[in-house]
């Protein structure tokens, strides 16, 4: 594998060199018979936020992709077809990433996109590549109505494929892992913003569910830095454990905040603050705070710990990152969707509608498991995984199958 | 007290900036003359050969006798740099009693050198080395030192005032046409090019081409014949506007952005009835845009709206712009006693004041009207009769997108504002507003209604942004209460200032550098907002009027400039002539 | 009881920080009737100079001994950008439209924002702030209030500075010299009063507070992040009119009154329109009824034919 790797690396640098010459008058990469001849072209975009705060996530998107496609190059995996990776900036923004869709919408080569990485951002993106028929595989977006609708029962876009799991899985997984250990009364606050309020909101049902209380409900604002007036809230009603629906610039401070005002009990959040960066900002008494993360952390795996070397070796200049392992499964979805549809197929645009219907089909052994999708386009794999903070560190606790 | 030393150190500037040209320009002169010919004979053959070695570099350069995109912009220099030299000496001499052909020489000269040293040391650095640079461009470069050189050496003259040119009137509006034919194909021609330095470069020549143009009185004159030819420009413009998407070859990439330009303008000039006409600083203006967002969201056909009420989209938008007219009204209520610095204030609170409101009401705190911050997603495309604004048309064999349906609606809105905006300028209510803007006690004992007039402002210019905003909910999908942030207002005041405030044609282009910039120019995204702070610190510095200014306008900022005061009253005077006539 | 009294410290602890930071806007205002926009930058531009201070020199330790020279290297960062900005953008604009200086303002403080973010290391996202030992660590308890260590020192700090100002004003020939240009500029300028110089001393003094503001809300809320300057500004402002823009003494009370009124709202406005959720439309909302119906403020501003 290997070998091939350092031959593929290579031959794609010369094929966009050689294409890149001779170009001028004619739109690059108007026709799709460009370069040298024999095959075809056909992308795979990326659309994340490759620019700004979270651009450490987003570039380890990109380069997992890259990483797959190299792959599927090399072992000449769609005879006939040369796979190009278009990567496109969404800085995390909404607008910017509609823009950025309509660009690859607009680009007849495009075959399938993998992104973004924000919930709110695919909100707007979902429109673009459903309108063009393009299927899009979000490694990260966790919120339910993306594939669930706002009633919990249709799905919105036919186009839209996630690797990743939602929040109603974590929210139920975390319910668990606070009832397990005999904590029966939580304070839940969220920041309001999709991803958060979800959490809180499943959090909360199977909480109850479980037979536990919520004995106070708060929200803060996320421009906010000082939580005082609503730890004063939480406080007086004595909970166990506070549960967090939000993401680590908030959560940190909050946990720090929290303890120096008293209150003494554990923090639990999801994967919006499984970061190290929470425990920076939370600082020493962050010790014993706990958070869930989607699937199994990378490297406990047997295929995980292949790809971490094989990304490795492949020499990026960032790390793969959080969502590393779910993009380069998302990329290998497109991928194998396009095994099946391109083959009899003369040009891309026509067979999109195809490449969709294969993508929903698709089965096969990824690196967070086995990648198949349900009739929503969520993926079949459930997995959750629970970690607490231990010595400054995030420490793997337990990981569980919810589905 | 400050301003006039102000003045008095650019006048000093000038004289010695004159000095020095002519220092430089004495020993030539001569000869200067067909020096700038030379100049531009060489500037012109040195781009017909290959410039960088490599083919990567500023598109592609590495071709002899086939000129790339920055090529060609310097073979347009030489043709300018010809025509004016003719107009100094030769065939051209009785256009050149009209325009000022050695200053203008002069600006170009030395643009089109700072312009070919910046693309030399360009391909040296991305190419990685000035090895890279190949004859073709060094010479270039000493064809634009020769005309440089050459223009220092003619002597400047006084040319005759354009306000008292009376040509046929058939040749200037075939200019207006030929000008507007230019800003088309040439915004179709900018908005293709991929590479953000060609990019950028060309937007530094356009600057060029017509900061030269301005030197040489040509615009005084285009601004005079616009007046005359109103009409024809108007109609030339909504023209050029209609025929944009059908220069776009079906992609929608480029609409895309279109139709956020047009957005954004159009809150702009509502923003500039209360700024710019009114004086009245606003700096929470982005809520009336979001009001109507909301309002449009609302009552769509979206799963997530939260008002069963589906009525037709027509109704919609007046609903939408009343609501924001009311805001408007309420907003606008405390002008009654405040003014100034604290109403500008005031503004900023009630902007703060929506956004926080629109994240709150989501049924935990407060009724359910926004779902709070994560807004309302999932609007459908318009569709007003059978019309989808969501599907592709096909005219004259080309295709439309779904970004150029928006656009030819928002079209139809922004026109609708420019009209409302100039009707009002030019009615007793303009006049009202600018004696309120200049001295509002003055006003008030002139017997103008100050208060009335000041609501008017504030409810009208919300009403049509709330307008605005119906439609972009649509067009952008969902509405989140982040998009109505502080910075927002900052930008909209931004397009205002940058442009010229008072002016339709500033804020256009305003809103066009604000929203075209950051898309086109994605290497300075990062570096974005701080070049905008600094860009508003030192358009205030330098020049506070604004890129477009209003004539009567800039005489406020610079109060000691009877030059530019006379100039005022002249044309006043002319155009009551002309009135009258 | 006791939740009013918690309620009450909460509040108390914000409003000194409001207090500190609205001094600054209000002397700027009384001398040159000029609305310091980017003042709230100058308050995070302190934070981030203690913060530097302590990375740079002390990294790891947290002994209290640090804390003071924490707040000179604020007070250095803070003072040295107020100048700057008062030397190359407002005095050039002295005498130009209204209009002018406030919109320079939002540049500014758009421009330092992104500055902070882009060069300062790390701040991209928020940083930690060092905890220093015995002004932070766990809280104090008197009959089942808590108070945090942070919120003594913040208190403290104001008292302190507060004391101080008003002996400087009082009390020197500076001082004097700032009233007299306060009361009319021309007329101090005839009677030897370099005037320039009192302004830029009214930005320094108002950016020394504005620095210890910084080091106070970092120890706080134990992290710092360059957006903390525009909301803290916004309120802080709303203190210096709420006790009469102009007026010191008026802008420590209009810190108090606001920061109590602040956590009175989140802790006994019942209902949905009650709660943090909204407590920063209430402040709002108290400038604007402020702005219209007082625009003297509690304690009377110096200058009142502004509003």
């Amino acid at each position: 594998m290997r070998s091939h790797m350092k031959f593929a690396v290579p031959v794609v640098v010369a094929a966009l060199a050689l294409s890149a010459c001779g170009t001028r008058g004619e739109e690059p990469g108007a026709g799709s018979t460009g370069g040298d001849g024999a095959k075809k072209t056909v992308k795979i975009g990326v659309i994340a936020p490759l620019s700004g705060d979270l651009s450490a996530l987003g570039k380890g998107i990109q380069h997992s992709v890259e990483l797959a496609v190299q792959q599927a190059n090399a072992a000449n995996a769609i005879p006939g077809w040369e796979i190009k990776v278009e990567a496109v900036d969404d800085e995390g923004k909404a607008d910017v990433g509609k823009n950025g869709a309509t660009k690859l919408a607009a680009d007849d080569d495009v075959a399938g996109v993998v992104g973004n990485l924000n919930s709110s951002v695919s909100q707007q993106t979902q429109p673009v590549f459903a309108a063009a028929n393009i299927v899009q595989v979000s490694p990260a977006n966790t919120g339910p109505s993306l594939t669930r609708g706002a009633d919990g029962n249709t799905r919105p876009y036919k186009t839209f494929f996630r690797t990743c799991t939602t929040d109603i899985t974590q929210g139920a997984f975390a319910a668990k892992f606070l009832l397990d250990q005999g904590i029966k009364k939580v304070a839940t606050i969220h920041d309001k913003k999709t991803y958060g309020q979800g959490l809180v909101q499943y959090f909360t049902e199977a909480f109850k569910a479980g037979g536990g209380e919520v004995v106070v409900a708060q929200t803060i604002n996320p421009d906010e830095s000082n939580y005082a007036p609503v730890v004063s809230k939480v406080a007086p009603a004595k909970p166990e454990a506070v549960y967090y629906g939000g993401e680590y610039p908030q959560a940190g401070p909050l946990s720090q905040q929290m303890k120096a005002a008293g209150l003494n009990v554990p923090l639990m959040g999801g994967d919006g603050i499984y970061d190290p960066t929470f425990i920076q900002l939370a600082g020493a008494t962050s010790e014993g705070d706990f958070a869930t993360s989607v699937g199994e952390p990378t490297d406990a795996t047997e295929a995980g710990k292949k790809f971490l070397a094989e990304y490795e070796a492949a020499k990026f200049a960032e790390p793969s990152a959080a969502y590393g392992g779910y993009s380069y499964d998302a990329a290998n979805a497109i991928i194998e969707g396009l095994k099946v549809a391109l083959k009899d197929a003369s040009d891309v645009k026509s067979a999109r509608q195809a490449i969709v219907d294969a993508v929903g089909q698709v089965s096969f052994a990824g690196v967070t498991g086995q990648v198949a999708f349900d009739e929503f386009g969520d993926t079949k794999v459930k997995v959750i995984s629970g970690y607490k903070v231990e010595g400054g560190k995030w420490t793997f606790v337990k990981s569980e199958n919810l589905g | 007290m400050s301003t006039s030393t102000d003045i008095e150190t650019t006048y000093a500037d000038d004289a010695e900036k004159v000095s020095l040209w002519d220092r430089i320009g004495r020993p030539v002169a001569p000869f200067a003359w067909p020096m700038v010919l030379a100049g531009a004979v060489i500037l012109a053959a040195g781009c017909f050969l290959s410039w960088s070695y490599t083919d990567e570099v500023l598109g592609d350069l590495s071709i002899d006798f086939y000129p790339g995109a920055v090529q060609n912009l310097m073979i347009i220099a030489a043709v300018l740099a010809v025509i004016f030299a003719l107009m100094y000496r030769g065939p051209f001499s009785r256009l050149g009693e009209w325009l000022a052909s050695a200053t203008a020489l002069r600006v170009l000269g030395l643009g089109t050198t700072v312009f070919m040293a910046l693309v030399i040391a360009l391909i040296g650095v991305q190419a990685g080395g000035l090895v890279n640079v190949m004859p073709g461009a060094w010479i270039s470069f000493v064809g634009a030192v020769l005309i440089l050189l050459g223009a220092a050496g003619l002597t400047p003259r006084a040319s005759k005032d354009p306000l008292h040119a009376h040509l046929p009137s058939w040749l200037e509006i075939l200019t207006i046409v030929a000008l507007l034919a230019i800003v088309l194909f040439g915004a179709a021609y900018v908005l293709d090019i991929e590479d953000g330095t060609v990019f950028s470069l060309v937007v530094l020549f356009t600057g060029l081409v017509a900061f030269t143009l301005t030197r040489a009185g040509f615009f005084t004159w285009v601004g005079i014949i616009a007046q005359t030819h109103r009409r024809v420009l108007m109609l030339g413009a909504v023209a050029v506007a209609f025929l944009f998407p059908f220069t776009q070859d079906g992609s929608d990439a480029n609409m895309s952005i279109a139709t956020q330009v047009l957005i954004f303008a159009s809150t702009a000039l509502g923003l500039n009835i209360v700024v710019g006409l009114a004086g009245l600083l606003d700096l929470g203006y982005i809520a009336f845009l979001g009001a109507g967002a909301y309002v449009g969201a609302m009552f769509s056909h979206s799963a997530f709206a939260t008002i069963g009420w589906k009525p037709n989209f027509l109704l919609v938008v007046i609903f939408g712009a009343l609501v924001s007219a009311t805001l408007g009204l309420i907003i606008g209520s405390p002008t009654l006693r405040v003014s100034g610095d604290y109403l500008a204030i005031v503004t900023l609170a009630f902007g703060e004041i929506f956004r926080l409101a629109m994240g709150n009401l989501d049924g935990q705190d407060g009724p359910r009207l926004t779902n709070g911050p994560n807004g309302i997603p999932a609007i459908p495309d318009l569709e007003i009769g059978s019309f989808n604004f969501g599907e592709t048309h096909e005219v004259f064999g080309i295709t439309l997108g779904r970004f150029a349906n928006y656009y030819f609606l928002l079209l139809v809105v922004a026109a609708i504002i420019i009209t409302v905006f100039t009707r009002l300028n030019n009615s007793r209510i303009g006049r009202g507003w600018i004696a309120i803007r200049e001295d509002e006690k003055a006003a008030e004992a002139m017997g103008v209604n100050t208060f009335g007039l000041k609501l008017f402002a504030f409810a009208g210019g919300a009403f049509l942004a709330g307008m605005a905003g119906t439609i972009k909910a649509h067009h952008d999908v969902s509405v989140t209460p982040d998009q109505y942030i502080f910075l927002e207002s900052a930008f909209l005041l931004a397009a205002v200032v940058l442009g010229g405030m008072g002016t339709v044609a500033g804020v256009l282009i305003g809103a066009t550098i604000l929203k075209l910039m950051p898309e086109k120019l994605r290497f300075v995204a990062d570096y974005r907002l701080l070049i905008f702070g600094l860009l508003l610190v030192l358009m205030m510095r330098f020049r506070p009027e604004g890129l477009v200014a209003s004539k009567r306008r800039q005489l406020e900022f610079h109060e000691e400039d009877e030059e530019l005061a006379d100039r005022v009253e002249e044309v006043h005077l002319v155009e009551e002539q002309e009135a009258k006539a | 009881m006791t939740d009013l009294l918690q309620q009450l410290v909460n509040g108390l602890t914000l409003g000194s920080l409001y207090a500190l930071i609205a001094v600054g806007y209000t002397v700027v205002y009384g001398i040159v009737q000029l609305i310091n926009f980017a003042h709230g930058e100058v308050f995070m531009i302190g934070a981030f100079g203690a913060l530097a201070t302590w990375t740079l020199l002390f990294q790891g330790t947290t002994a209290l001994w640090v804390l003071p020279i924490m707040i000179l290297g604020a007070v250095v960062a803070s003072v040295t950008v107020a100048v700057v900005m008062e030397r190359i953008a407002y005095r050039p604009l002295r005498g130009a439209p209204r209009l002018a200086p406030l919109i320079t303002a939002i540049g500014i403080s758009v421009a330092l924002q992104e500055a902070v973010r882009l060069f300062y290391p790390g701040a991209k996202s928020k940083i930690p702030f060092p905890q220093i030992d015995v002004v932070t660590g766990p809280a104090l308890s008197f009959a089942g209030v808590t108070v945090q260590r942070a919120a003594v020192f913040t208190v403290g700090a104001l008292l302190m500075s507060a004391a101080l100002l008003w002996w400087f004003v009082n009390h020197t020939r500076t001082g004097h010299g700032m009233q007299a240009v306060s009361e009319d500029k021309d007329t101090a300028r005839l009677m030897g009063v370099n005037v320039d110089r009192i302004i830029v001393i009214a930005f320094a003094l108002g950016a020394f507070l504005a620095a210890i503001a910084g080091v106070a809300q970092g120890l706080l809320n134990a992290n710092v992040d360059f957006r903390m300057g525009f909301l803290a500004g916004l309120k802080a402002f709303t203190a210096a009119v709420l006790g009469g823009i102009g007026n010191i003494q008026g802008a420590v009370v209009g810190g108090l009154v606001l920061g109590v009124a602040e956590a009175l709202a989140v802790g006994f406005i019942p209902g949905q329109f009650g709660g943090s959720a909204w407590k920063d439309v209430w402040a709002f909302a108290l400038l604007i009824i402020v702005l219209v119906f007082r625009p003297q403020g509690i304690l009377g501003a110096r200058v009142v034919d502004r509003a």
